[in-house]
């Protein structure tokens, strides 16, 4: 081993330079980094956005509501289109997966029919939970079209209308937790607007 | 299964008589009740998969040790027959003939011949492969049919139904109480579940036939008592304790007896020599770990049933109990 | 030890996963297809060439006392550079490998090697033994990613061969666990032979 000599002040002079050099590098790399990440985020977001409300082009303002059930606030897209309200793409979550907490983007119409749903992020089963993704299965797309006021949004097996994943109840479950909280919080989000 | 006697353990080393050859094939006498049930209640499809079951075991088990180990074949030792008719008879009968053909990989290839063969295995090859197929094939694997006597058994129209457990445990996740679901009506009630009229694995729905399988063995001197009572009586202790806490969420002590793959496996799973512990003492603690983690699992886990998992945790941790309650030598009892 | 041989023989000789036994986590952790391996292996193989250039250069100057220390720092630097970079110009990859990507940093491979080699030699050996000993652990974490998305969900490189659900336990936990032991005693197996 070189460096035989361990006095005091050498092993903080050399943990400083070694930690300054560090953030330095650090620095200069999340300068060069910054501009693609947000941007990779950004459009990983738009085009959510753009999956559950198809056909959408106007401009969109976020806001933030706390859903009546849930710890978290959601967020929600609200889109207009020449100065009406299109409808809203909502980030809504449920902890209730099986895999544990899952975000997904739910896309509705202003009157609160969904246009569509994405998965954002979900650690579910593979091969059993994570047909809850669209190029899995089919079973995200039974909620477009539908208005949660006249759609139960609960398992068949639980006396609602979504047809489950087959082995999959858990992961079914929290999915329509996670559409309803949306729903939930775009009909509060709409009512608070009108006041 | 009783491969024990092929291990060395302690000297002296007494000679009792009996070989593996012998003791396989009475285990596998003492399972013709339970496939005599299996075949009323299944028909067809559970001799069909039974014999796919057994003949791929037998047949894996030559082949390996043919050309991968380069040994002298024993395969009439009957260790591979045993651990086939167990195999199948921890499947739904509607099965496809190619995942009981997998499993039977998986049990002679990775569970048995991959850990040494024959007395070095560490799990029960039949549970390792139920559980490989459970988790790899969860949609096929609870698709049970469901049990009719064989004169009103229709080819055409398999109907399928859950199990008393899964019905139970969906049936309380959905706020419903077990006097409730008890009474619902694809629920068998205390008497089909005893003669085995429930939807389950083929060979585990008969509480009465594996009885009578078990006792056999019991006088045949096969098994020794302690696994398969210390097991059944703490899971029925334990059930019992939190069926008197809230007798609204927990079903009764002798529905658990009775219901899944319980019996199945406190008799012929878990007595297994190879894969259990030596002494008396030992199989004690061995049957107390799988009642304790049977029950937990049942009623606290996402699987309705636990019967195999519990007995192959146990069965990992049989060098520590075998090490910690080695058998008493012959000079000192 | 030949030039060639330091590079060489962390491919199969001492190679880190399948010989050393050592970074288990993300061995086990990440191998569900054959592009998580690859990625996961030549983001550690980039850290461990940079991190041993770095300790091979400054072994001189550290002392001994803080040497463990003054390395984590440098291994940490490296690792979260490579994660920034990942992020913001690999998005799709930083997703499927998350949270592993920051814990290279505790990889035992890459101090292990600053500790036993980089802070013991010069700096072009320590870059070959850097290398060679990323290109055995990305070889093994490729060869078990690819038998665990083969047999477990039929795909190689995601182009399916099978329609469906392959045989799911080998993208789940247990199956790296039976891949990484099969792959070992083939490996052993072969070495005993060329004795």
């Amino acid at each position: 081993m070189a460096g035989k000599e361990s006095s005091l002040w050498k092993m903080c002079l050399v943990l400083t330079v070694i930690s300054i050099a560090a953030a330095a590098g650090l620095a200069a790399v999340y300068e060069v980094t910054k501009k693609p990440i947000e941007e990779s985020q950004n459009r990983k977001r738009a085009e959510a956005i753009n999956k559950v409300l198809p056909g959408f082009a106007g401009t969109t303002e976020t806001v933030k509501v706390m859903p009546p059930t849930g710890k978290d606030s959601v967020t929600l897209n609200m889109a207009y289109a020449d100065g009406q309200l299109f409808g809203a793409a909502v980030e809504t979550y449920t902890d209730k997966g099986f895999g544990g907490a899952f975000t997904l983007m739910v896309g509705f119409d202003s009157e609160g029919k969904i246009l569509g749903t994405e998965v954002l992020s979900a650690s579910e089963t593979p091969g059993l939970g994570d047909k809850i993704n669209a190029d899995k299965s089919d079973f995200s797309k039974q909620f477009a079209g539908k208005n949660p006021a006249e759609f139960q949004l609960k398992v068949k097996k639980d006396g609602g209308d979504v047809d489950a994943i087959t082995a999959a109840t858990i992961s079914s479950r929290a999915y329509c937790d996670a559409v309803d909280r949306a729903y939930q919080s775009f009909m509060k989000a709409k009512e608070e607007s009108h006041e | 299964m009783s491969e024990n006697l092929l291990q060395v353990s302690g000297a002296p080393h007494v000679h009792n008589g009996e070989s593996t050859k012998r003791i396989m094939w009475t285990v596998v006498i003492a399972l013709l009740p339970a496939f005599m049930v299996s075949i009323f209640y299944f028909g067809l499809p559970a001799i069909i998969l039974t014999a796919i079951s057994v003949g791929s075991c037998v047949l894996f088990e030559y082949l390996i040790q043919k050309f991968v180990l380069k040994t002298k074949p024993t395969i009439s030792d009957g260790s591979a027959v045993v651990t086939g008719i167990l195999l199948a008879f921890n499947v739904p009968s509607n099965l496809s003939w190619w995942l009981v053909i997998l499993g039977a990989f998986v049990a002679i290839g990775i569970a048995k011949m991959a850990f040494g063969g024959l007395g070095n295995n560490l799990f029960n090859p039949a549970l390792v492969a139920r559980v490989f197929l459970l988790i790899s094939f969860p949609v096929q694997m609870t698709t049970w049919p469901e049990a009719k006597p064989i004169w009103n058994f229709g080819f055409a129209d398999v109907v399928t139904g859950p199990t008393p457990l899964g019905i139970l445990k969906e049936g309380v996740k959905n706020g419903g109480t077990v006097s409730q679901l008890m009474g619902s009506e694809s629920m068998p009630d205390y008497l089909q579940m005893l003669v085995g009229q429930m939807g389950g694995s083929f060979g585990e729905v008969s509480a009465i036939a594996i009885l009578i399988g078990a006792i056999f063995l019991l006088c045949r001197k096969v098994i020794t008592w302690h696994i398969p009572v210390s097991f059944l009586l703490t899971a029925f202790v334990f059930a019992g304790i939190l069926w008197l806490v809230d007798p609204t969420q927990y079903a009764t002590p002798w529905f658990h007896l009775l219901s899944g793959g319980m019996m199945l496996g406190a008799c012929f799973m878990a007595t297994d020599m190879v894969t259990s512990p030596m002494s008396a003492r030992g199989m004690l603690i061995f049957g107390f770990g799988c009642g304790v983690l049977t029950i937990i699992i049942r009623l606290f886990g996402a699987y309705p049933e636990g019967v195999s998992f519990s007995i192959l945790i146990m069965n990992a941790l049989v060098p520590l109990i075998n090490k910690a309650f080695k058998p008493t030598p012959y000079s000192k009892q | 030890m030949s030039k060639l041989q330091i590079l060489t023989k962390g491919i199969i000789k001492e190679n880190p996963s399948l010989i050393l036994v050592l970074g288990m986590c993300p061995t086990l952790g990440v191998t569900t297809s054959a592009i998580n391996g690859l990625g996961m292996g030549v983001a550690t193989t980039f850290v461990l060439l940079l991190s041993n250039i770095m300790i091979s250069l400054v072994k001189g100057v550290i002392p001994d006392k803080v040497r463990i220390p003054s390395f984590i720092v440098i291994i940490a630097t490296f690792v979260s550079i490579v994660d920034l970079l990942v992020q913001g110009f690999v998005p799709a990859l930083a997703e499927s490998l998350g949270l592993f990507i920051p814990l290279i940093v505790v990889n035992c491979i890459v101090l292990g090697r600053a500790e036993a080699f980089a802070s013991k030699n010069g700096i072009f050996d320590s870059m070959l033994d850097g290398l060679g000993m990323g290109l055995g652990f990305t070889l093994s974490l490729f060869i078990i990613g690819a038998c665990r998305e083969l047999l477990g969900s039929g795909a190689i490189f995601g182009h399916k061969f099978i329609a469906g659900d392959g045989i799911l336990i080998f993208v789940l936990a247990p199956g790296a666990f039976f891949v990484l032991g099969f792959v070992m005693a083939l490996v052993r197996h072969l070495q005993n032979r060329k004795k």
